[in-house]
C-alpha cells in the first residue's frame, strides 16, 4: 500500500522535477542539459512580458473572485429563503453554469459579445456628444472578468449553500425572535458561520481563473494572461524560459498552500 | 424594506450576470447554429438545418471523446482510489496534512505547464530513449491516443483524489475494527462497507473529471500532435481558424446537449447506486 | 485616439495639436503620436547610428510592440538589438497559417502591432478593412526600386501600398536522409507513398489547408490551387488515407525533426535551411510536381494601437545589415537586392535558399481564393478529425 502511494507520488512529481530541472539548463533547447545557469529566471523576470501577462492574470484572479464570492454568497442566502419558480429558475441556471464546458462558455461569451457589442458600438457612438471620442466596447479583461465571474459565482453559491444547509436554523430563528434586525442576524449569526465557506470560494475561484486557459483563450481578446503567454511561448518552441516560469507558479502556490494549511490548524487549535 | 424586497435585491446581481453572460450568449449560439457561413467567415443569419446535417463530419471528434473521456475518468478513478484510500485509512496522521497537500499541489498549477512537462517526457528524447536502453526500441509515445490518456489521467488526477478522500474519511474506523473483529475478511469488509461509504466521493470525482474533460483542448493539443482530435479541438478549429461560426455552433450545442444528457443518465444511476447503499448501511 | 495617426494630417490639426500641446491639454506622447513626430524621430533614432540610444524617443514609441509571425523566422538578435536601440521590447506571437492570422483579426482586436502576411491574403485583409496603408516616408530604409517585383507587387492592392517584403521562398520537403538509405526523395507523389510505408509514423504535414491540400493536389499533378471538386476529392482520399501514418499535423515540425521523431515533413525552404545546417543528413527539396512559391510582407492591422513603434520595427527590420543578419538566421532569401549583396557568397549559391531557376518554374503562387475557398477550410477541418 505505502510502496503504491509513493509510485503515485513519484508520478505526480516526476515531471515537475524534470520541468524545475531543465529550467537551469544553460543551453536555449529544453531538450537537452548543457550545464547549470539561473539566467532563465532572470530572463523571465525581467521580460515585460510575462510580468505583464502575470499582472494581468492576478487582476482578473483576483476581479473575478471577489464579485464571485459577493455575488455568489448574496444570492446563495436569498435563495436559502425562496422556493417556487425563481428558486427554480436560479437552480436551473447554477447546474448550467457549473455543467457547461469551458470551451463552450469561452465561444459563447465571443460570438455573444461580439454581436452584442457590434449593435451597441454605433448607438453609444450615435448618443455620444460630438467631439469626444465615443468609447467602444470590446473584448478584453473586462469581458474576460465577466465570464470568469460567470461560472464562478455558481461555484460559490453551490460552496456556500451547502454551508448554509448545514446551519442550525434554531440559531436564525432564535436570533431574529430576540429582535435582531435581519441585517444584524445576518452579520452577527449567519456570517460568521458561513465565512469558511466564503473563503473556500474565493480562493478556489481564485485559483481556476488564474489557470483557465480555454476561456481566456477566446474571450480575452488582445490581452495576454499568464497560461496564454505560456501556450503560445509552447507553440514557439520551448525554452527553458517557460520552465523557470512554470517552476515558480508552483513554487508560490506551493508556499501558499502549505502556510494556509498550517494556519488553519493552527487556527483549529486556538478554538479547541 | 420587506423581505421580498430584499430577496429580489440579493438576487439581482447575480440574475443579471446570468442573463448577460450566459443566458444571451447561449442564445446567440444556438441562433447561429441555424445561420450559415458567411463567404469570408462569420455568420448569415438563416433558419435551417444545414449545419445539424453536416455533423457527422464531426463524428470522429465525437468518438474520440465520447471514449476517451469515460476511459480517462475510469482510469484516474482506478490510481486514484487507493491512494485516497491509504490517505483517509492508512496513513500516518501526523503526515496525513502534508501528504494530502502533496496531492493538491500540483492541481493548484497550470495545466498547461504540467501537460507541457509530458511533451517532453513522451518525446523521442524522454522515455523511449530510457527504453531503448533497456531493449525496447522504435516505440512511439508523444502524439498518440496513449500520451492523451497519460495527460489526462496526470492532469486530473488530485480532482479524483480529494473528494473521494473526503468520503473516506468521514468514514467511522470503528466500523472497520468491528467489522474485522466479527471475523470478515479484509476484501469483504472493504467490498461491504468501506467501498459503499465511498461511493458519493467516486460520483463526484467521476462527474468532475468527466464534465472537464468532455470539453478538453489542451491535453489533445500539446499532446496529440494534431491527430487525436477532441470536439474542443474542433470547436476551437472552427471559431479560430476555418472561421465557421454556424458549423461551429451547432458543434457547440450538440456537445452541451450530449453531455447533459450523459450527465443526467449518470446522476439516475448513481442516485439509484445510492439508495441501494442506504439500504446496506440500514442491514 | 491612435485610430487615425501619424498619416496624413492637416496643417491646421497640426496647430491645434501644437496649441493644446503647450496649454497642456494633451500629453507630449500623445502629441507626437497624433502629429506623427513621434515616429519619425523613432524611425530616426533606430536607424542612424549617431542618434541610438535616446530614451526620449525610446519613450515616444512607447517600450513594446507587438508582432505576429511564423515559427522559425527571426534572429532573435535582431530584437533585442531593436530594443536597446528604441527601448521598445519586441513580444512574438507565432501562428500557424494565415487562416489562424485572419480568424484572429476578423473576431475583434487582436493587440498586434506587426504582422507577417503571405501574398495571396492582402486583396481579402483590404476588403475586409483590417490592415493600415503604409505611409512610406515613414519606413525611410524602404527602397521600392531595390525589390524584385515578383515578390513586391502582392503588397499593393488598387495601387495603394500595404505591405512591404519580409523574405520569400518555397515550399517543399525536407527529409532525413539517414532513414531512407542515404536518398532524398523527389516528388510529393514518393512523400505520400513512403509515408504509408517505411517511414510509417514519421511524416508530419502542415496545420494549414493552403500547403496541406496543396500538396496532396500536386501528388496528383493537380494545381496548388485547385478548387475543383473533383480534385478536391482525390486529395482528400490520399490525406484521409495518409493520417493513420502521420507522425503529427502541425506547422511547427522542428523540434520533431529535431529531436528525431519525425523523419518527413512538408518544410518551408528557410526552416529546410535551418535544419540541414545544423543537421546535414536532413535534406530539402521541392516536389517535381510543382509546389508553392510565396512572398511574405512586413505589415500593420488597422487594429495596432502602437503604430510608431510598428513603423519603427519594420524601418528597422529593413535595414539592408539587419535584414542580412535575419536571412544568415532563419535561410529565407530576400527580394532586396541591397540585402542581397550584403550576403556572404556561399549563401548566395546555396541551393536551398536561392534554387536554380529551373527549379522555380513549376511552382505556383498561392492564390487569395486558395486561402478563402469554403470547401478547403471544411475539406483540412473534416481531415484533421477524421
Amino acid at each position: 500500500m505505502r510502496l503504491y502511494a509513493i509510485c503515485v507520488y513519484l508520478f505526480l512529481y516526476i515531471p515537475i522535477g524534470v520541468i524545475a530541472l531543465f529550467s537551469f539548463n544553460a543551453g536555449r533547447h529544453a531538450s537537452q542539459l548543457q550545464g547549470f545557469s539561473t539566467k532563465w529566471y532572470g530572463k523571465a523576470l525581467s521580460n515585460p512580458f510575462v510580468m505583464d501577462a502575470l499582472e494581468t492574470s492576478l487582476i482578473v484572479a483576483f476581479c473575478s473572485a471577489l464579485c464571485a464570492s459577493v455575488f455568489g454568497t448574496m444570492a446563495a442566502v436569498a435563495l436559502q429563503g425562496i422556493r417556487g419558480p425563481v428558486r427554480a429558475a436560479f437552480d436551473m441556471l447554477i447546474y448550467v453554469a457549473v455543467m457547461i464546458p469551458g470551451i463552450v462558455i469561452g465561444i459563447a461569451t465571443l460570438i455573444g459579445l461580439v454581436t452584442v457589442f457590434d449593435q451597441l458600438n454605433p448607438l453609444i457612438a450615435a448618443i455620444w456628444p460630438n467631439g469626444f471620442e465615443p468609447p467602444k466596447l470590446r473584448m478584453g479583461i473586462g469581458s474576460l472578468i465577466a465570464a470568469h465571474t460567470m461560472f464562478l459565482m455558481a461555484l460559490v453559491v453551490i460552496i456556500v449553500r451547502a454551508r448554509l444547509a448545514g446551519m442550525d436554523r434554531a440559531l436564525t430563528e432564535a436570533s431574529s425572535d430576540l429582535y435582531a434586525t435581519p441585517m444584524g442576524t445576518f452579520r452577527q449569526v449567519t456570517l460568521p458561520m458561513i465565512f469558511p465557506a466564503i473563503l473556500a470560494g474565493f480562493l478556489l475561484s481564485f485559483t481556476f481563473s488564474f489557470d483557465d486557459f480555454i476561456i481566456a483563450f477566446f474571450v480575452a481578446g488582445s490581452e495576454t494572461t499568464l497560461p496564454i503567454y505560456v501556450f503560445s511561448s509552447i507553440r514557439r518552441g520551448v525554452t527553458p524560459e517557460i520552465n523557470a516560469i512554470g517552476t515558480m507558479v508552483m513554487g508560490v502556490s506551493l508556499f501558499l498552500l502549505i502556510s494556509a494549511q498550517l494556519l488553519l490548524q493552527r487556527g483549529g487549535k486556538k478554538s479547541r | 424594506m420587506t423581505q421580498r424586497t430584499r430577496t429580489w435585491l440579493l438576487l439581482a446581481p447575480a440574475g443579471t450576470w446570468f442573463l448577460v453572460m450566459l443566458i444571451i450568449p447561449l442564445t446567440v449560439v444556438f441562433i447561429f447554429s441555424f445561420g450559415e457561413r458567411a463567404p469570408s467567415g462569420g455568420v448569415v443569419l438563416a433558419f435551417s438545418f444545414e449545419q445539424y446535417a453536416n455533423l457527422p463530419a464531426r463524428w470522429a471528434a465525437f468518438k474520440n471523446t465520447m471514449t476517451l473521456a469515460p476511459i480517462g475518468t475510469l482510469s484516474a478513478l482506478l490510481i486514484a482510489y487507493p491512494l485516497a484510500y491509504f490517505l483517509a485509512v492508512k496513513a500516518n496522521p501526523k503526515w496525513k496534512t502534508i501528504l494530502l497537500v502533496l496531492v493538491i499541489v500540483p492541481f493548484w498549477t497550470s495545466i498547461l505547464i504540467r501537460s507541457y512537462a509530458w511533451i517532453f517526457l513522451l518525446g523521442g528524447r524522454g522515455i523511449p530513449a530510457l527504453l531503448e536502453w533497456v531493449g525496447i526500441e522504435g516505440l512511439r509515445l508523444i502524439n498518440t491516443p496513449f500520451a492523451v490518456l497519460i495527460g489526462i489521467i496526470y492532469g486530473y488526477l488530485p480532482l479524483m483524489v480529494f473528494p473521494i478522500y473526503v468520503s473516506l474519511d468521514k468514514l467511522d474506523k470503528r466500523l472497520l475494527e468491528a467489522s474485522s473483529d466479527l471475523g470478515a475478511k479484509p476484501w469483504k469488509t472493504f467490498l461491504q462497507i468501506t467501498l459503499p461509504l465511498s461511493i458519493p466521493g467516486i460520483a463526484t470525482g467521476c462527474m468532475l473529471v468527466f464534465i472537464l474533460l468532455m470539453g478538453e483542448y489542451l491535453i489533445p493539443a500539446l499532446l496529440g500532435g494534431g491527430k487525436v482530435f477532441f470536439v474542443g479541438n474542433a470547436l476551437v478549429d472552427l471559431f479560430l481558424q476555418s472561421r465557421n461560426w454556424a458549423y461551429g455552433s451547432a458543434v457547440a450545442v450538440t456537445l452541451v446537449v450530449v453531455m447533459l444528457i450523459t450527465v443526467t443518465i449518470y446522476m439516475r444511476l448513481i442516485s439509484r447506486l445510492g439508495a441501494s447503499r442506504e439500504d446496506v448501511s440500514i442491514m | 485616439m491612435t485610430k487615425k495617426t501619424i498619416d496624413h494630417i492637416s496643417k491646421k490639426e497640426f496647430m491645434e495639436k501644437l496649441e493644446s500641446y503647450r496649454k497642456g491639454s494633451i500629453t507630449r506622447r500623445h502629441f507626437l503620436n497624433v502629429t506623427g513626430l513621434g515616429a519619425a524621430a523613432a524611425v530616426m533614432g533606430a536607424s542612424v547610428p549617431g542618434l541610438r540610444p535616446q530614451p526620449a524617443f525610446a519613450g515616444d514609441i512607447g517600450d513594446r510592440v507587438v508582432l505576429a509571425t511564423w515559427p522559425n523566422y527571426h534572429d532573435p538578435a535582431n530584437f533585442d538589438a531593436f530594443t536597446e536601440a528604441t527601448g521598445a521590447h519586441v513580444q512574438v506571437n507565432v501562428f500557424g497559417s494565415n487562416e489562424e492570422m485572419l480568424a484572429k483579426l476578423q473576431a475583434g482586436a487582436t493587440g498586434w502591432d506587426v504582422y507577417v502576411p503571405t501574398n495571396y491574403t492582402f486583396e481579402d485583409y483590404v476588403k475586409e478593412d483590417l490592415i493600415e496603408p503604409l505611409d512610406t516616408s515613414l519606413l525611410p530604409n524602404f527602397d521600392a526600386s531595390a525589390f524584385d517585383a515578383r515578390y513586391a507587387e502582392a503588397g499593393s492592392v488598387n495601387g495603394k501600398l500595404y505591405g512591404v517584403p519580409k523574405n520569400w521562398g518555397s515550399t517543399g520537403m525536407a527529409v532525413n536522409t539517414k532513414h531512407n538509405g542515404g536518398n532524398a526523395i523527389s516528388s510529393w507523389r514518393e512523400f505520400f507513398d513512403i509515408t504509408m510505408d517505411k517511414f510509417s509514423g514519421r511524416t508530419i504535414v502542415h496545420d494549414y489547408q493552403l500547403t496541406t491540400i496543396g500538396s496532396a493536389l500536386n501528388a496528383f499533378g493537380y494545381s496548388f490551387n485547385s478548387v475543383d471538386e473533383k480534385e478536391l476529392a482525390d486529395a482528400e482520399k490520399l490525406l484521409i488515407d495518409v493520417k493513420p501514418h502521420l507522425f503529427a499535423i502541425t506547422s511547427d515540425y522542428q523540434p520533431g525533426m529535431r529531436n528525431g521523431d519525425a523523419w518527413l515533413t512538408i518544410c518551408w525552404s528557410g526552416d529546410g535551411k535551418q535544419l540541414n545546417t545544423d543537421m546535414p543528413e536532413i535534406a530539402y527539396v521541392l516536389g517535381k510536381e510543382g509546389g508553392e512559391i510565396w512572398s511574405d510582407y512586413w505589415a500593420i492591422p488597422k487594429s495596432s494601437e502602437r503604430k510608431a513603434a510598428a513603423y519603427a520595427l519594420i524601418n528597422f527590420m529593413l535595414d539592408p545589415s539587419v535584414n542580412a543578419k535575419e536571412v544568415l538566421a532563419h535561410g529565407y532569401p530576400t527580394a532586396d537586392s541591397r540585402t542581397y549583396d550584403q550576403l556572404p557568397d556561399d549563401l548566395k549559391s546555396d541551393p536551398i535558399i536561392f534554387p536554380a531557376q529551373e527549379l522555380l518554374s513549376p511552382l505556383e503562387f498561392g492564390a487569395a481564393v486558395t486561402l478563402t475557398d469554403p470547401n478547403r477550410a471544411e475539406l483540412m477541418a473534416r481531415f484533421k478529425s477524421a
